[in-house]
């Protein structure tokens, strides 16, 4: 295997230190002459945050729609923080067959009620009202993220003009 | 794995399907709650039950839920005497439907509940998807 190029090695370093770099949450790294906005922190974050809100959107939705299943196991993410937690250095792609991870691969899905102590006699678990309250959370999250993705971008494109 | 919102808009529409089905099954329970059978001694209308099942959707690569199976309430019919029903046995009872129409109520009520739960999460999925779309918006 060929050694890495010294282009390569910075273009890794800056990847990696800049999601780890969250001292300087609004320095943006250059590179090859262009600013790249994926390297500012808060973009990251709120792109993983509606990741795993969607990914969770899923989930409450399967749960709901399986509310009269028998045997059914209610399914829901680990907190975000833990999302958060995992996912301190990400690569950057440089080639197209890279995968990215999603919030799904540091925290998969798992079974809300573990020990089954809410299930019902057909062995159902979910709770309709706890998964209602949790489908407002979401929807309550996912505008608060959009408005800070939305002032964000106000904020860049005033930067441009 | 599809996109995740648009996957829950298809399981939110399988449950409501599913929700539907059974609400078409109440419904014609409660509508053949007094059918007899049209020959003397014979069994009237049994109850139909639905049976719901989680099943992986291989093109989402999610777990939908579907109309497992339409069954047959197994009660016994109740027994009530009425010997000028051409229904009648010989010592003039009819056998009537064993269908409770206040369990079938509570039942649609249920399913009431369960089809607005559902159609909520369509909902709110169409409107986060949209909220999306917004960002592109006034920018």
């Amino acid at each position: 295997m060929p050694p890495l190029s010294p282009a390569h090695k910075r273009r890794h370093a800056l990847s990696a230190s800049s999601v780890q770099a969250a001292s300087p949450i609004f320095r943006i790294a250059r590179q090859e002459g262009r600013i790249r906005l994926s390297a500012i922190y808060l973009d990251q974050l709120a792109t993983q945050r509606t990741q795993w809100l969607n990914l969770r959107q899923s989930l409450i939705a399967g749960n709901v729609s399986n509310a009269n299943t028998p045997g059914f196991a209610a399914k829901d993410l680990p907190p975000f923080s833990t999302v958060l937690a995992q996912t301190q250095v990400a690569m950057t792609a440089t080639d197209p067959m890279h995968i990215a991870p999603t919030p799904a691969d540091y925290a998969p899905p798992q079974a809300a009620d573990e020990d089954g102590a809410n299930s019902t006699l057909s062995g159902n678990s979910v709770n309709m009202e706890g998964e209602m309250m949790k489908l407002g959370e979401i929807g309550r999250d996912a505008s608060t993220v959009n408005a800070i993705k939305k002032i964000y971008h106000q904020m860049m494109l005033s930067a441009l003009k | 794995m599809i996109d995740p919102l648009k996957a829950s808009l298809e399981i939110a529409g399988a449950g409501l399907d599913a929700q539907s089905t059974r609400l078409r099954i109440i419904s014609q329970n409660i509508a053949n709650s007094q059918s007899t059978a049209s020959v003397a001694g014979g069994d009237p209308y049994a109850r139909q039950t639905v049976s719901f099942d989680s099943v992986l959707d291989r093109s989402t690569g999610v777990d939908l839920v579907r109309v497992k199976s339409i069954g047959v309430d197994e009660s016994p019919f109740k027994l009530e005497l009425d010997p000028g029903n051409p229904a009648a046995d010989a010592s003039g009872y009819v056998k009537m439907p064993n269908i409770d129409v206040l369990i079938e109520l509570a039942d649609m009520r249920e399913a009431n509940r369960t089809y607005e739960a559902n159609l909520q999460v369509a909902k709110q999925s169409a409107d986060m998807m949209n909220q999306t779309v917004s960002l592109l918006k006034d920018a």
